[in-house]
């Protein structure tokens, strides 16, 4: 009988509800690993087109398959599968953004104005600072957002340089603001599982 | 003394309660999901999420993912309404416990 429940029963039944409910928003925290796997595209798709051959097709070969392998990964993953509003705009800024890249590079591109290295690296890097800053601004991650002034770095930086230079730029953004980054994610992501384990024992 | 609120018997249930409080932070929620954070049976968890469907507090969907059969759950209005009125009923009860 609800009337006869004590004040302890009362409180435990106010606990799950709040647990539970922080569970539930717990779940755009494990996309860590896309980091560093579009890191390692980024790096392959440069190392394509520099000594590779069709190297026209070294950035939409690699952002392509980088973007299925992506979804297959996420799809895969569906043991602990829940969409929220976060999380859905969180994916929207990336999803806006991928689509803005793989418009504006290929017209560029076939309309012959891609001449020059260092207007590639300026505009992917500030795309990519934009998307990060949105996304570390909603997520309220300093880190995040340190990425993005990274990004933009490297946007201000390539247009003072060589276009060999604008290149070693970009690598470097990549390695720090993807790789190390998506590493660093993936570290505080374990854990955070880990902890959880521990309190949940 | 004022009169004490009843509380909603399909809300009160653990598992119940514990189903609406995780449907109710995401927009929607896999079965396998749903059962690792509640750490249920999958028989259990299948009975709880049917009398909650059945109360019009979460509605189901079967799709497929990579041809993999998947039943994805969400809170309905009315269901969020439940659990919101659920909370204001325990607190009401917690008021008149510390105060007895």
């Amino acid at each position: 009988m609800p009337h006869q429940m004590d004040e302890q029963e009362l409180k435990s039944q106010l606990n799950l509800i709040e647990s539970m409910i922080a569970e539930g928003r717990r779940t755009t925290e494990h996309w860590s690993w896309a980091f560093v796997l579009w890191g390692v595209a980024y790096m392959v798709a440069i190392a394509w087109s520099m000594w590779g051959h069709a190297t026209t097709l070294a950035w939409p070969a690699t952002m392509i398959a980088a973007a299925l392998l992506t979804w297959l990964l996420a799809s895969r993953d569906h043991e602990k599968r829940a969409e929220t509003t976060l999380g859905r705009a969180v994916g929207s800024i990336w999803l806006a953004m991928g689509i803005s890249m793989f418009v504006v590079f290929p017209v560029l591109g076939f309309t012959g104005h891609m001449t020059d290295t260092r207007i590639f690296v300026a505009v992917a890097s500030a795309f990519l600072g934009m998307a990060n800053a949105a996304i570390g601004m909603l997520l309220r991650w300093g880190a995040q957002f340190g990425c993005a002034v990274g990004w933009w770095a490297a946007t201000v930086l390539s247009c003072f340089v060589s276009e060999n230079q604008s290149m070693i730029v970009l690598l470097v953004a990549i390695l720090l603001c993807n790789i190390v980054f998506g590493i660093y994610g993936m570290t505080r992501e374990a854990r955070g599982r880990r902890a959880r384990g521990a309190a949940h024992a | 003394m004022p009169d004490l609120p009843d509380l909603n018997p399909v809300v009160h249930g653990k598992m119940r309660l514990a189903l609406l409080s995780l449907l109710v932070g995401v927009d929607e929620a896999e079965f396998t999901w749903l059962r690792s954070k509640t750490g249920s049976t999958d028989g259990n968890l299948g009975a709880q999420l049917l009398k909650l469907e059945e109360a019009g507090y979460v509605a189901a969907e079967k799709r497929f993912v990579l041809r993999k059969p998947q039943t994805v759950y969400r809170i309905t209005e009315q269901g969020r309404q439940a659990l919101m009125e659920y909370v204001q009923a325990l607190k009401q009860l917690l008021g008149s416990a510390i105060e007895a």
